[in-house]
């Protein structure tokens, strides 16, 4: 097992459960909270060398900052995303008035 | 001092130098997804699915609004609808027109209709899904009853295109049903006008010129099954005689002597015999003149599973084997030899396009009875072929009902429809609705459902997705690295 700390007040929660999701094929996660920390217990599914190991908690981290940058991305298209998608549809008869 | 200066300003005529400095400007994002490409890459798609791949260290920079305006990536991220600023406020319109473009087929629905017109065959393949060695006909050949009640909900379809396709087992083994069929459904087409074709799935052992003049009278179009050489191919298709491969090679030629080169296509499957050969593979192909192949992994359904060819090999291997054939086919068209792999012609019309070929497999929502529909031979209708083959293992999940009992409301209705397609919907599975390649990718709740019972699975762990993301991410560094095969794709992608 790896212990991983996160500080909530610059990851979401969301991020790290992401991240976890991405790799549940190689570990799963156990999340706990700490004052102002997110643990990450890392479990890994079988007996692997150190190396490999290190590899997958760095692996975990890149990913965790790439959901934040996802919810980034998300948070400030969103509005945009649905006019384009209500723009696309309008002339299809798919979208009705409710 | 002061005096002089403001004296001397207002004697100018110019503005002042700061005017003409670069003023950085303000941009807005574009919804867009992101994934890695390599470890120097990030691959970005846009909301109408056209992709750009970014080095790594640019990522944030673009989110952080940090990106300047004379950067080659800020003006080719502005050129595909990423990024918004003054020089081009259009995007939003076009990016609209694009996504309506690549979702058009969905307003179509079904138009791929399979009639099993008997699940007879006289081959006997360890990985055929549904095949029976019988000369039973009543309990394995569809009945006219039962083809007309599907001729019906035919045409119930809003399709104006409608293709039926014959499947078996065997198809000619029931050779009159296709005929009363295809003369059923042409009347009905004299007042419903739609654009109809016809396709027979056939191994060719059993075709006569009396069936393919029919073919030639009716613009019947013959999809056959060559796996390779003729070892490779008798193998992995035995039948009395061990001739498999002759027949087919016999029944490729009459066939295209009497429908024309244009009309006979064929189709292999991939078996753990055949992963070291794919160059053969395709040499077979090339010697007899057709003008590509689909390198195909063979399904996890049925008889494949039972007789556990499906566990032979897995992803990876399957994804060696095909990148060693495309490479080939690569090297073969910088030697002047045009020739082509049609799956991965399939996904570069979605990368590089905004038509969406509408490969069932390869569609979100899933294309299972809205892309195609099979009647089976006994009346019972599944959401797609290898629904019926998932049956034939005693997995009913996707039976719809049947052609006897239910209206066309009841069968497109049906919670076995609407449930799967709905819960995996990749815009709304978890990581599919993060991934990049999403666009390029498909659901395939059929496959899911096989391999973990849940029509997700966990995508992680899915074979399906290792697999697709294999074949985007080589199809994306072979163009990224090779001007000629970016060419050579988008010719692929524009059915060129």
């Amino acid at each position: 097992m790896r212990e991983v700390a996160f500080e909530s007040s610059v990851t979401s929660i969301d991020a790290l459960k992401k991240a976890a999701y991405r790799y549940i094929d190689r570990f799963s996660l156990e999340l706990l909270t700490k004052k102002s920390t997110y643990v990450c217990l890392l479990k890994f599914k079988s007996e692997l060398s150190e190396e490999i190991k290190d590899q997958f908690v760095d692996d975990f981290r890149k990913e965790v900052l790439d959901q934040e940058l996802r919810a980034s991305i998300n948070t400030e298209t969103e509005q945009v995303r649905n006019l384009i998608l209500a723009h696309a549809f309008s002339k299809t008869g798919v979208i009705k008035n409710e | 001092m002061l005096f002089l200066r403001r004296a001397l300003s207002k004697m100018s005529k110019f503005q002042s130098i700061s005017t003409y400095t670069n003023v950085e400007e303000e941009y807005k994002l574009l919804p867009f997804r992101f994934s890695e490409l390599d470890a120097d890459k990030y691959i970005l798609t846009n909301i109408a699915g056209e992709y750009y791949s970014l080095k790594k260290n640019k990522l944030s920079l673009l989110v952080n609004h940090s990106l300047k305006s004379d950067d080659e990536d800020y003006i080719n991220l502005r050129a595909k609808q990423f990024l918004l600023d003054s020089q081009n406020e259009i995007a939003l319109e076009l990016l609209a027109l694009k996504v309506r473009t690549r979702y058009s087929r969905l307003a179509e629905f079904t138009g791929l209709h399979i009639f099993v017109v008997s699940l007879r065959c006289d081959h006997s393949c360890p990985y055929c899904q549904v095949s029976r060695q019988s000369e039973d006909k009543a309990a394995f050949d569809m009945t006219i009853e039962i083809a007309d009640k599907a001729l019906d909900l035919v045409f119930c379809s809003p399709s104006q295109a409608i293709k039926i396709e014959f499947q078996g087992g065997e198809p000619l083994l029931n050779f009159e049903l296709i005929k009363h069929i295809v003369n059923a459904a042409k009347t009905r087409n004299e007042i419903e006008k739609r654009e109809l074709d016809f396709v027979i799935a056939t191994t060719l052992a059993l075709i006569d010129n009396e069936m393919l003049l029919f073919c030639k009278e009716h613009h019947i179009h013959i999809s056959t099954s060559l796996d390779g050489p003729q070892d490779l191919h008798n193998k992995n298709r035995p039948r009395q005689g061990r001739d498999s491969y002759e027949k087919a090679i016999k029944g490729i030629e009459l066939s295209r002597e009497i429908l024309g080169k244009d009309r006979v296509s064929a189709l292999m499957t991939t078996t753990q015999d055949s992963l070291e050969r794919v160059k053969e593979i395709i040499d077979e192909y090339l010697g007899l003149e057709f003008e590509g192949i689909f390198l195909r992994q063979l399904s996890p359904y049925g008889f494949a599973m039972k007789t556990k060819s499906f566990m032979t090999y897995d992803s990876e291997k399957w994804l060696e084997f095909y990148k060693e054939g495309i490479n080939y086919i690569i090297e073969l068209n910088k030697n002047g030899i045009r020739f082509q792999e049609y799956y991965a012609s399939t996904i570069l019309t979605k990368m590089l396009t905004c038509d969406d070929p509408g490969f069932v497999d390869l569609m979100s929502p899933s294309g299972i009875g809205i892309g195609a529909i099979v009647y089976n031979y006994n009346g019972v209708v599944y959401a797609s072929d290898e629904s019926r083959m998932l049956a034939e293992m005693g997995n009913d999940t996707f039976k719809l009902g049947h052609v006897l009992e239910n209206s066309y409301e009841e069968i497109i209705l049906s919670d076995a429809l609407l449930n799967p397609i709905e819960e995996s919907f990749t815009l709304s599975v978890p990581m599919c609705t993060d991934c990049a390649f999403e666009p390029f990718c498909g659901s395939d709740p059929v496959y899911h459902h096989a391999m973990s019972k849940d029509f997700v699975s966990r995508k992680p762990e899915s074979g399906f997705c290792k697999k697709n993301m294999g074949i985007f991410k080589y199809l994306i560094n072979l163009m990224e690295s090779d001007p000629y095969t970016k060419k050579l794709f988008h010719r692929w992608a524009n059915r060129i």
